[in-house]
């Protein structure tokens, strides 16, 4: 594997594929997308690397025990932010009344739902990586 | 646009029939993503843009790698 | 209204069926594992398009709050936020099925089903 063009390509494609996972995540509440489709993005470019430049590379830059607790921890970040309003005298996953809602259209708006989608993201990009690096590990 | 989307239709049927018709799963896999990539499409001509980014991010990207990291586990062709 | 302007109206319908009946074909037809999980793939999808299209109207509107946009121009977005759930299950499907195929494909050695069941039969009159 010694692919001088290959190897060009993806290191200029790969911050622009990152940022607009990133995009798509913080802008999930006021336009198109959120935080399964910009992990979907965040994890096919972290695939993308390990496609590359290997998996011992991607492991190393991206180990197991990270992803691993980026898992957990997406998914206890998305129940703690509901029992927040849990707490605060509502149902689970309150919003209105807990968080501060903002203007419909601006970017810091929508109460608690940036911060899902954040816990969402998170989780769902390192899944990806955690899918791709199973199904392909040697016995 | 009306022949827009019946020319995506037909390309549609068609990527889905080449997909059941060829032997070769690498071929099929290769296929099968064209077919994501022009289901997104339409999508987005139905006014559904959430899902045709969901689906153009994990239909061609995601399940066409995964697809691919098996068939490079298994066997090439069918039969 | 003519035949041709009925099929024009109903292109997403039919063409949802068809693809619909291809991925069947292709899970019931064909031997081999990986090409059934490709078929069943088709399958899921030509049913999510059948469901986006059931949302669509004719020149509406992406259902995002912007201007003054009357509701009653919106597509119906339920169909969409159903479908998008349904995606995220297509994909853990596909993954679980892939997985499942690597394991048979290191125990037989194949993935053609009618030879695994050709070896499994012959293993019962073993016994």
């Amino acid at each position: 594997m010694n692919d001088r063009l290959l190897y060009t390509i993806v290191k200029l494609m790969l911050p622009v594929i990152v940022v607009y996972g990133i995009f798509i995540i913080l802008h999930g509440h006021v336009t198109p997308g959120g935080g399964f489709s910009g992990g979907a993005i965040l994890g096919a470019a972290l695939i993308l690397y390990g496609l590359t430049f290997g998996q011992d590379a991607s492991l190393k830059l991206f180990p197991e025990s990270v992803s691993k607790r980026l898992e957990s921890g997406g998914v206890l970040v998305y129940i703690g932010i509901g029992l927040i309003g849990l707490v605060l005298g509502g149902a689970f996953l309150t919003n209105a009344g807990v968080f501060p809602l903002g203007d419909p259209g601006n970017i810091l708006s929508g109460g608690m739902i940036p911060l899902l989608m954040i816990a969402i993201g998170i989780k769902v990009g390192s899944t990806m990586m955690t899918l791709f690096n199973a199904l392909l590990e040697d016995e | 646009m009306t022949l827009l989307t019946i020319f995506l239709v037909l390309l549609l049927v068609l990527t889905a029939f080449a997909v059941e018709r060829t032997k070769d799963l690498l071929s099929a896999v290769i296929v099968f993503a064209a077919f994501s990539l022009v289901l997104s499409v339409l999508w987005l001509i139905l006014k559904a843009p959430d899902v045709a980014l969901t689906e153009a991010a994990v239909g061609a990207g995601i399940t066409t790698v995964i697809l691919l990291a098996v068939l490079a586990k298994t066997e090439r062709y069918e039969r | 209204m003519s035949v041709l302007d009925t099929f024009v109206a109903n292109i997403h319908f039919i063409g949802a069926m068809i693809i619909f009946v291809i991925g069947l074909y292709m899970v019931i037809a064909h031997p081999n594992l990986f090409k059934r999980i490709i078929g069943i793939n088709v399958m899921s999808s030509a049913v999510f398009y059948f469901f986006v299209a059931i949302g669509a109207i004719a020149d509406g509107r992406v259902p995002i709050v912007e201007g003054t946009v009357t509701p009653a121009d919106y597509i119906n977005p339920v169909p969409s936020a159903l479908i998008l759930t349904g995606i995220v299950i297509s994909v853990s499907f596909t993954v679980y099925a892939l997985s499942l195929a690597i394991k048979i494909h290191q125990s037989y050695g194949t993935l053609d089903q009618e030879k695994i069941v050709e070896m499994t039969t012959r293993d019962d009159s073993y016994d």
